[in-house]
């Protein structure tokens, strides 16, 4: 589209270009228009022929390199990548953990939000509410009686979800495991991502699990979780 | 502060609705579920279920021998874990007539109170998200802990479960720069109390909604058989460390906090203040304590093995008398251990704090009892 | 110095339970006085005096403990049951006054035929939450209770008794195939 309707303007050449469809012209070596003489500091605004004099360019017109990427060249700031990496990479960055805290590795988990271990520098906010969290850290012995709801907190969850079972209770019932009336680990109810060992874990170990199942998103890139 | 229906509302039939608080709920209290009958907004009743937590440590501390079972003292009240420890380890002690040394009593005395310290700031900090004021005391509190967490580890190698103690005295002895950390340490401490005063106490909005909520009056509190700042907090001067001393209290001069009124505002200031005796206790500490010594008996057995017969020794953990009941028949295991927890007995008396006042202090309630858990449900 | 609390006993410490010590310095006296007319018996433990009340005439002697003046037992400390096997099982009450400060132990003891007793939270209010876990832990049914339901057992797993010595542990499974794991004995 090389032209607007009305005449043409003397000098205006379409000159044919190799690919197409954009808009490019020579820019006309004419005298600025109707100017009172710019000023010390003002620079006499290019005029695209075809245009009314007084208005602003609309586009700046670019110098097309043939052979590279076309939407680089017109539109620079648009980057192409793969829509998992993107989605993995957000997910694991914004990660909401439901505040689960069972027993005393209740306490550890809450002593590594706080300010002396950080966790909110990851992007780990805690959330109190199990329809808009994305990790569910099973943080404490799991007994027979509370197995129903944490089965239910783990459904009410949406996708995608991974769930961090922190300590030796959570993992096999720890030192509690011959009672029973305690459940022998967590996954005997709800699928588990990552394992933390310790009795309770210490703050670091939970960061590294948080690390862990960073990796693992990126890894499996799933776009749907659970 | 119970609404008097008035003319027209009676007009109106209104349910009574079931709400169900828990077991998993934004406060920190853990696995305890609770459901209220409100008629509007007015507590009609409170039903508390607990057990959500129960692991059984009483049946399993019988098949440990009394090295091992303190590792599930350590468990059952996480939070004054050398406290807990410190009841076994009396009861133990004095079955099989083992003498503590002095200067591991001093050392066990002064963890004892850092320990409530550190209690303390942790019933501060949950207490101020119930109330209202949502993240700056629980963070303050955390950095208070984290002092004395440091402490505690490099003492005895972990955060949280110590198992430091054991029968007959300490597992090692402290390391050599210890009176001045723990100086450090009260420094700290101490401008943490300070700045929770000034937080909270004089905020005219946290005394309107903390004065006069949650009564509970001396002789129910008796009745119940409520210990710790929450019966003090009713004006019954009920205190282990004073009436039946143990270690060394009643070499050390400190005072015993009561309360006027038996509301939430008059529990949560006897903690407040008795984190400031805890101080003074172990400054006093500091200076009695012998710098070298013994920390264990000479001759200690491979296996502590006790005689026959049952104990019932009680100690001031920072939410009550935490007792233990131990029965023993020869050998190296307890045959019945049974753990007198206070946070049970103080939450019996939650329905009668709770009733008649609205939702929101129905919260304020629980809190102010100051629960963990593991040692309601063991 | 052993961790000791004192207490009114005059008589030697480390006699647990020896035949017929000398009781007469203790609180006993005054505790048989309240307990005119219903059989008591008494042992001397480690630190505290231990009375033993038929079953039939518990509450009766609970209730003179905590109202006579002397003694003023106002506090519940603790209750809970001991199973002593082929024995029967034994309740145990821990009692304390608040303004006297002194201690007592008061025993009970059933036959495993028939382990009915009646309620104490006619007496203390404290007894109620107790006297529902004891019954849980241990399968004694308490008389007249007001609230007789579980209070940390599981609704569906009431029908068995986890204390009693005739209750086994719960044994551990194999979890990550063969070899792994412990076995039968598991870690104890």
């Amino acid at each position: 589209m090389a032209v607007t309707p009305h005449t043409a303007a003397p000098g205006a050449t379409d000159t044919p270009q190799v690919a197409t469809a954009t808009t490019e012209t020579e820019i006309p070596s004419t005298p600025p228009v109707t100017d009172p003489g710019p000023g010390p500091a003002e620079q006499p605004l290019p005029v695209v022929p075809g245009e009314h004099p007084n208005e602003a360019p609309r586009l700046t017109p670019v110098q097309f390199t043939p052979g590279k990427a076309l939407y680089k060249q017109i539109l620079p700031g648009v980057m192409q990548v793969p829509l998992d990496l993107v989605l993995a990479a957000s997910r694991k960055s914004s990660l909401w953990p439901m505040t689960f805290g069972l027993a005393c590795c209740a306490i550890e988990m809450i002593g590594t939000y706080m300010a002396h271990y950080d966790l909110d520098r990851f992007g780990i906010v805690p959330w109190p509410s199990p329809r808009q969290s994305d990790v569910m850290i099973v943080a404490g012995t799991v007994t027979k009686k509370m197995a129903p709801a944490v089965k239910l907190l783990y459904e009410q969850m949406p996708n995608p979800k991974w769930v961090i079972s922190m300590g030796a209770c959570a993992t096999n019932g720890g030192p509690y495991t011959r009672y029973d009336r305690v459940l022998q680990g967590v996954d005997k109810i709800i699928p588990v991502d990552v394992y933390v060992p310790g009795c309770p874990p210490r703050p670091e170990a939970l960061i590294d699990s948080f690390l862990a199942l960073q990796a693992k998103i990126m890894e499996e890139r799933k776009t749907t979780g659970g | 502060m119970v609404a008097e229906p008035s003319e027209r509302a009676r007009e109106f039939e209104t349910q009574d609705l079931l709400l169900n608080v828990g077991p998993q709920h934004p406060s920190t209290h853990g696995v305890f579920r609770m459901v209220l009958s409100v008629d509007g907004e007015v507590v009609k009743d409170v039903i508390p279920y607990i057990g959500y937590l129960h692991r059984g440590a009483e049946k399993l501390c019988e098949t440990m021998d009394y090295r091992q079972g303190i590792g599930f003292m350590d468990r059952t009240e996480y939070l004054a874990a050398f406290n807990a420890e410190l009841s076994y380890l009396m009861a133990v002690e004095t079955l099989a007539e083992l003498e503590v040394p002095e200067r591991a009593q001093w050392i066990r005395m002064i963890l004892c109170e850092l320990n409530r310290l550190s209690s303390h700031f942790m019933f501060l900090g949950a207490f101020g998200i119930d109330v209202g004021v949502f993240a700056t005391p629980f963070i303050y509190a955390w950095r208070e802990r984290e002092a004395l967490i440091d402490l505690f580890e490099e003492i005895s190698g972990d955060r949280m479960m110590y198992a430091y103690f054991r029968p007959g005295g300490l597992a090692w002895d402290v390391p050599q720069n210890f009176k001045q950390r723990v100086e450090e340490v009260l420094k700290s401490s101490e401008q943490g109390i300070k700045d929770f005063d000034g937080l909270l106490t004089n905020d005219e909005i946290f005394r309107a909604r903390t004065q006069g909520v949650g009564v509970i009056s001396a002789a129910d509190a008796i009745d119940y058989g409520m210990s710790g700042p929450s019966i003090r907090a009713s004006g019954v001067p009920l205190d282990v460390r004073r009436d039946e001393p143990y270690l060394k209290y009643d070499e050390v001069e400190w005072d015993v906090i009561t309360g006027s009124n038996g509301d939430v505002f008059d529990r949560y200031y006897c903690r407040l203040l008795e984190m400031r005796e805890s101080v003074k206790i172990v400054r006093q500490c500091l200076e009695r304590m012998a710098d070298t010594g013994p920390i264990m008996p000479e001759k200690m057995p491979r296996m502590l093995r006790t005689p026959p017969g049952e104990v019932y020794i009680r100690t001031e953990a920072p939410r009550g008398e935490y007792g233990i009941y131990l029965v023993s028949k020869g050998g190296n295991r307890p045959y019945r251990l049974k753990v007198r927890s206070a946070c049970l007995s103080n939450l019996q008396a939650l329905r009668d704090m709770s009733v008649g006042q609205y939702v929101a202090d129905a919260i304020i309630v629980l809190g102010s009892i100051d629960i963990v858990l593991s040692e309601v449900d063991r | 110095m052993t961790n000791d609390t004192p207490d009114t006993t005059g008589a030697a410490n480390g006699d647990a339970a020896v035949a017929a010590p000398d009781l007469s310095a203790t609180i006993w006296p005054e505790v048989d006085r309240a307990l005119s007319g219903i059989t008591a018996t008494a042992e001397k433990a480690v630190l505290d005096v231990i009375v033993f009340i038929p079953r039939d005439e518990i509450i009766d002697g609970l209730r003179r403990l905590k109202n006579d003046e002397t003694l003023a037992f106002d506090y519940l400390r603790s209750l809970t049951a001991v199973d002593q096997e082929e024995a029967g099982m034994e309740v145990v009450y821990h009692l304390y006054s608040t303004t006297r400060r002194h201690n007592l132990t008061v025993k009970v003891a059933l036959d495993n035929d028939d382990l009915t007793i009646d309620t104490a939270t006619v007496v203390w209010k404290a007894a109620n939450w107790l006297e529902r876990e004891t019954a849980e832990m241990f399968g004694i049914r308490f008389n007249d209770h007001p609230d007789p339901r579980t209070l940390l057992m599981p609704e569906d797993m009431a029908d068995t008794f986890p204390l009693r010595k005739s209750h086994p542990l719960q044994e551990i499974e194999i979890l990550q195939g063969e070899g792994m794991g412990y076995g039968e004995e598991g870690p104890a």
